[in-house]
């Protein structure tokens, strides 16, 4: 096969695995051959690709490049004209040995797992029980996906809403349920409750998306292993814990790492809902990093933050694809 | 466990257990949907009503928040109002009502049309670089393909904020901020790398028999992509377009880096209306049911696909 | 092709010329860093969390490459 294949001059997977167009190309010279095809594959090939690298390249990659430039130099934006001064890796070493961003990790530690943990009990939970199959089971799924789906910025801003110690419906309702005055608390003022605040927002929008993925991770358990237990008369729970949870597992990961991802970067609904507040209780690391470029505008050591961030996402994003391709095995 | 004894296999759960986990799924769906729902009603409150302690259910709907979101308006005196003769519009009149009159449109809709204009513009642009580079990928044996495409799926992971700064100063170069054309490329960026995993997926599954007996009938290799495969594909590009579309339409960080004035979308505008004395939250929650309503329709539509769009097609049901 | 197969089976790789162990290695690291990074208790520790998510990633893109 491989001989073949250096003689006909074709490189596309489709000839060499189909022994029709393979004769036929045998058959025939091979200029002929490569009219008949019109351009050749490998420069379709690379015809079809180029286009979406090249914007890749152009859009991510070259201001990538540029801000790991940026970041070893003193520039500011506001101040495009001052002399740039090469300096070394001290960018780095201020934003690592500053107690406020090494705060904001904390801060966004405290978010990232308990977003996590809630999501990720709740969206099985709820993913156990949809499997179930009770009657319109598909219909109350696709009223509970809902919530991913729109956008964080615009619910994140209307929560504050909700959120108001007199008027909103959020401190009324737990006032109904527990008999707590609804104006003595504040969700988004209170350097005790923001924290929460943020996380009960993050939890309803995204608990959804680890729900699904959980579903697709017990619906993917084939139902003899079931039948063979029942067999074996191996209880509920036993059945649950050697079963149900070790064959999920690999799509709980998946959703565990895509949400920690995206939470790790998270900034719309943050920006909305507390901007950070009150003080820098919520600032989570892309707050801080917005306030270091766009506020202060010390673009040099924003950029020495912001590839920093992107070393972190771009270890878990290792990871996820690692994740990915273990599921999609299954 | 009782369950062992029971005539049920795990497989068809039994009544009881159904009945449970129907009524916990149901509570935590309705629970899910109050403050969309209180988002809908609210949009319907006048601003008194919005802002009443305890919070309304019952109320007399009015047009007031929509009318709101779409004006301007300024005080007038009471002679002045009482001069002007009859009001020409519902939204003329309940603005009287409240002695002011309107002043003029508000920048709502031109908002909302950028929206309308940069989630479409690079969903298209995304979806048709995204489909050549898939099919590339999943019928030619390309060089380094794997690291390609871990490549392309990493530059969706960046986080916005990282990348904002450099696109600041590249657009700030190139004369590309705050308008259209520069965010229809950088979402079209941001995009591809989905709609490229997707329809992967997607062209995979087109079995490549179609393709070499069109090649046989005497069509070119080109030919065969575009009257065979991409007919074909045509259920997975609609699904990827309108995850690219809900993508461009809800993301808010880019846009309120990048743009200010002429090219903002609907996401950054949204938190800025204001009234008098504080947000005018009847004209919020009307900008943001206009603003939900077509992904709630989306979602519907795609319910089918959905797992496989978040999963950037790994799973595929 | 099928004569080369049962010369490398025989002779297996060291752990840390494989794919597998090598990887779960890298992401060990990468977590580490992570750890690091989030950790409320050393500032020294968070101060070195970048060099180890580096080093995490390096390795995980290097060993990736090697064969199963």
């Amino acid at each position: 096969m491989p001989k073949f294949r250096k003689e006909t001059q074709v490189t596309s997977v489709t000839d060499t695995s189909s022994s029709i167009l393979g004769k036929a190309a045998q058959a025939t010279p091979a200029p002929l051959a490569s009219r008949i095809r019109g351009i050749s594959d490998r420069t379709m090939a690379w015809l079809f690709i180029t286009p979406a690298i090249v914007l890749l390249l152009a859009i991510n990659i070259f201001p990538l490049i540029w801000a790991v430039y940026l970041s070893f130099t003193n520039y500011r934006a506001n101040r495009p004209n001052a002399p740039l001064e090469n300096v070394g890796l001290s960018n780095y070493s201020r934003v690592l040995s500053d107690p406020n961003i090494w705060q904001a990790m904390q801060t966004t530690a405290h978010f990232v797992f308990w977003t996590i943990f809630l999501q990720t009990l709740i969206g099985f939970s709820l993913a156990y029980l949809i499997d179930r199959k009770f009657r319109g089971h598909a219909f109350w799924t696709t009223v509970i996906l809902v919530p991913m789906m729109l956008s964080p910025a615009v619910v994140g801003n209307f929560w504050r809403f909700l959120y108001q110690p007199q008027i909103g419906l959020f401190n009324y309702i737990v006032s109904f349920l527990t008999g707590i005055p609804p104006s003595s608390f504040e969700m988004l003022g209170s350097v005790q409750l923001s924290p929460w605040a943020i996380i009960i927002v993050d939890t309803w929008m995204w608990t959804p998306y680890v729900m699904l993925i959980c579903l697709a991770g017990l619906r993917s358990i084939p139902d003899y292993i079931y039948e063979a237990a029942e067999v074996d008369r191996a209880s509920l729970w036993r059945q649950f814990w050697s079963i149900t949870l070790p064959m999920a597992l690999p799509f709980i990961m998946l959703a565990v790492l895509f949400r920690g991802i995206e939470n790790f970067k998270m900034f719309d609904m943050v920006t909305l809902l507390t901007g950070g507040g009150p003080g820098s209780t919520t600032e989570v690391a892309s707050i801080t990093l917005k306030r270091e470029a766009f506020e202060s505008w010390r673009t040099g050591r924003a950029s020495a933050f912001a590839i920093i961030l992107f070393v972190a996402v771009f270890g878990l994003a290792n990871i996820y694809v690692k994740a990915l391709n273990k599921v999609k095995q299954r | 466990m009782s369950s062992v004894n029971s005539a049920h296999s795990v497989v068809e759960p039994g009544a009881m257990s159904k009945r449970i986990a129907a009524s916990i799924v149901i509570a935590y769906a309705v629970i899910t949907m109050i403050p969309l729902v209180w988002i809908f009603m609210t949009s319907f409150k006048s601003p008194p009503d919005s802002i009443s302690y305890p919070p309304k259910i019952m109320f007399q709907p009015t047009l007031e928040g929509y009318c709101n979101l779409f004006t301007t308006r300024t005080r007038q005196t009471s002679e002045y109002i009482a001069s002007l003769g009859t009001p020409t519009s519902t939204c003329d009149e309940t603005t009287r009502s409240r002695n002011m009159v309107i002043a003029g449109p508000s920048n709502y809709w031109p908002r909302f049309k950028n929206s309308l204009l940069i989630a479409f513009g690079s969903t298209f642009l995304a979806v048709s670089l995204g489909t050549l580079a898939a099919y590339g990928f999943s019928r030619f044996r390309v060089p380094l393909a794997d690291d390609l495409l871990f490549f392309i799926l990493s530059t969706r992971m960046m986080p916005p904020i990282a990348v904002a700064i450099p696109i600041y100063l590249m657009y700030r170069q190139l004369g590309l901020s705050d308008t259209a054309l520069g965010m229809i490329l950088l979402y079209t960026a941001v995009n591809v790398s989905l709609a490229v995993w997707l329809l992967k997926g997607f062209i995979d599954e087109i079995p490549r028999e179609y393709e070499e007996a069109a090649m046989i009938d005497g069509y070119t290799r080109m030919q065969a992509f575009f009257k065979v495969v991409l007919p074909q594909a045509t259920t997975g590009i609609a699904a990827t377009a309108i995850f690219c579309l809900i993508f461009a339409w809800n993301e808010y960080a880019f846009a309120v880096l990048l743009t200010s004035g002429e090219a903002q979308t609907a996401p950054p505008f949204i938190p800025t209306i204001i009234g008098e004395g504080g947000q005018d939250w009847p004209a919020v929650a009307a900008a943001t049911t206009i603003f939900l309503v077509p992904i709630l329709v989306f979602t519907i539509l795609l319910r089918k696909q959905l797992l496989r769009g978040i999963t950037f097609g790994a799973v595929r049901k | 092709m099928t004569v080369q197969a049962p010369h490398t089976s025989k002779q297996k790789r060291p752990f840390f010329l494989r794919r597998g162990p090598m990887e779960n290695i890298a992401t060990a690291i990468i977590g580490l860093g992570f750890l690091m990074l989030f950790q409320p208790f050393l500032l020294v520790l968070y101060t070195w969390s970048l060099v180890t998510l580096l080093t995490g990633t390096v390795l995980f893109i290097i060993v990736s490459k090697f064969p199963e």
